[in-house]
């Protein structure tokens, strides 16, 4: 009896603790009412910009859990198109966005294949559109001389470095995630990414980005519990023209992201079919 | 076996009038699913593997003739689970009998992406996403990977 109580003690904590438990988010405004007032105004560090800091999850993401950010919040009716996870350009008339013969043939021949390129389906890293879309949470980390981005999904990173720093040249070692520099522009923390690599899924149905392309991101934290960012697409190899969407974001409280190693137990390569 | 295959019929043509909606790649869906290809199969949890990229749980069933196959499913990563509901080694375990939909892989093995699991006593939880999903669409995106 005693063994079998032990081994229940020694079980039930396993069974529960595969993450974190939830614990209180620190400085959320409450209404009267004493509940989280996601409507008040987003907060503000040290040096006066508004804070981007938090565990943000896409709006249309919401996993339905109380608690968490509540209910999915409609999507701004103003403003640039909303991109969407499989199609960066679906709020573009006939969801076109504007490329070049080449880059069109390349899109095509991607999703004919039924995106079994896509890098995320081989563990490898998404492009920073599939991120930013993703239904799994992200992490924004802002200091005053860097801000961090982990991102749940396939372990992504990044550094948006506003120390002042200029980009790299035009030379430098082409990275998954390029390269990124942030300025504020009022309550915009506008960055500019350059250095991708030539083959960047901007989406699953495969969007392409090339090492000429640039990404300009305006992260705006409109209230304490939104996130919209604005990303141009401006990349004159792909492109005949820069394009612009939107992602939207909701803070979630009281939680935090789980650790997601891809290539735990990846089986699906041997089963991928193409045409 | 026979009330499976009616399943399968009536499921098949269900996928047939969903057809029309546009149909994404979501991790490689199409690569690796048909969603032309739903199955529902009752058997009996042998192993769950509460992994990376994709969790995965196997089942054995039987057909009339007494034959076992093995079946594995593909579904949501751990952290999808989690928030979802679903607690390791709690909500499903080895020897339970369960009942999941899904769709067949393209390469026609035992093996298929599964989306509703139903318990024994009724209650049926997401094991995995929607097929082909990803674009938004009328359902709010529960889907990951």
């Amino acid at each position: 009896m005693l063994r079998r109580s032990l081994v229940a003690v020694l079980l039930f904590p396993l069974a529960l603790a595969a993450q974190w438990p939830d614990y209180p988010s620190q400085g959320v405004p409450k209404g009267p009412d004493g509940k989280p007032n996601l409507d008040a105004p987003a907060p503000r560090t040290a040096d006066g910009h508004v804070d981007l800091s938090g565990v943000w999850e896409n709006r249309r993401a919401n996993f339905g859990r109380g608690g968490r950010g509540g209910a999915a919040a409609p999507l701004a009716p103003s403003g640039p198109p909303t991109a969407t996870f499989a199609n960066i350009g679906a709020g573009f008339p006939g969801g076109q966005l504007p490329l070049h013969p080449l880059a069109a043939e390349v899109l095509k021949r991607r999703k004919e294949e039924n995106s079994k390129d896509n890098p995320d389906a081989h563990c490898l890293p998404m492009g920073l559109g599939q991120l930013h879309e993703h239904p799994q949470p992200r992490k924004i980390i802002q200091t005053p001389a860097v801000t961090v981005i982990i991102y749940e999904a396939n372990s992504g990173l990044r550094q948006i470095f506003t120390d002042g720093r200029p980009l790299p040249p035009k030379d430098v070692e082409p990275w998954w995630y390029g390269y990124s520099v942030g300025h504020w522009e009022g309550d915009a923390l506008v960055v500019e990414t350059t250095g991708f690599r030539d083959d960047v899924w901007l989406d699953i149905n495969g969007s392409p980005m090339t090492n000429a392309g640039k990404m300009i991101e305006k992260f705006r934290r409109p209230t304490f519990g939104k996130l919209d960012i604005e990303v141009t697409i401006d990349d004159p190899s792909a492109y005949t023209k820069p394009f612009t969407v939107a992602f939207h974001q909701q803070i979630m409280l009281n939680t935090d992201l789980i650790e997601f190693i891809c290539s735990e137990n990846e089986r699906s390569d041997a089963h991928l079919v193409g045409k | 076996m026979r009330e499976a295959m009616r399943t399968l019929l009536v499921n098949s043509l269900l996928a047939l009038a969903l057809a029309a909606v546009p149909l994404a790649a979501h991790h490689s869906f199409g690569a690796e699913y048909d969603a032309n290809k739903p199955v529902t199969l009752t058997g009996v949890v042998t192993s769950i593997e509460w992994t990376n990229p994709h969790s995965h749980f196997y089942l054995d069933v039987k057909d009339d003739k007494g034959n076992v196959a093995n079946w594995k499913f593909e579904g949501y990563p751990p952290s999808v689970l989690s928030r979802t509901g679903w607690k390791r080694d709690a909500t499903m375990k080895v020897g339970d009998t369960v009942t999941v939909f899904g769709w067949r892989a393209r390469d026609g093995t035992n093996w298929a992406h599964s989306r509703e699991v139903t318990f024994k006593d009724g209650k049926k939880l997401f094991f995995g996403p929607p097929a082909g999903t990803g674009d938004g669409g009328p359902i709010p995106a529960v889907d990951a990977k």
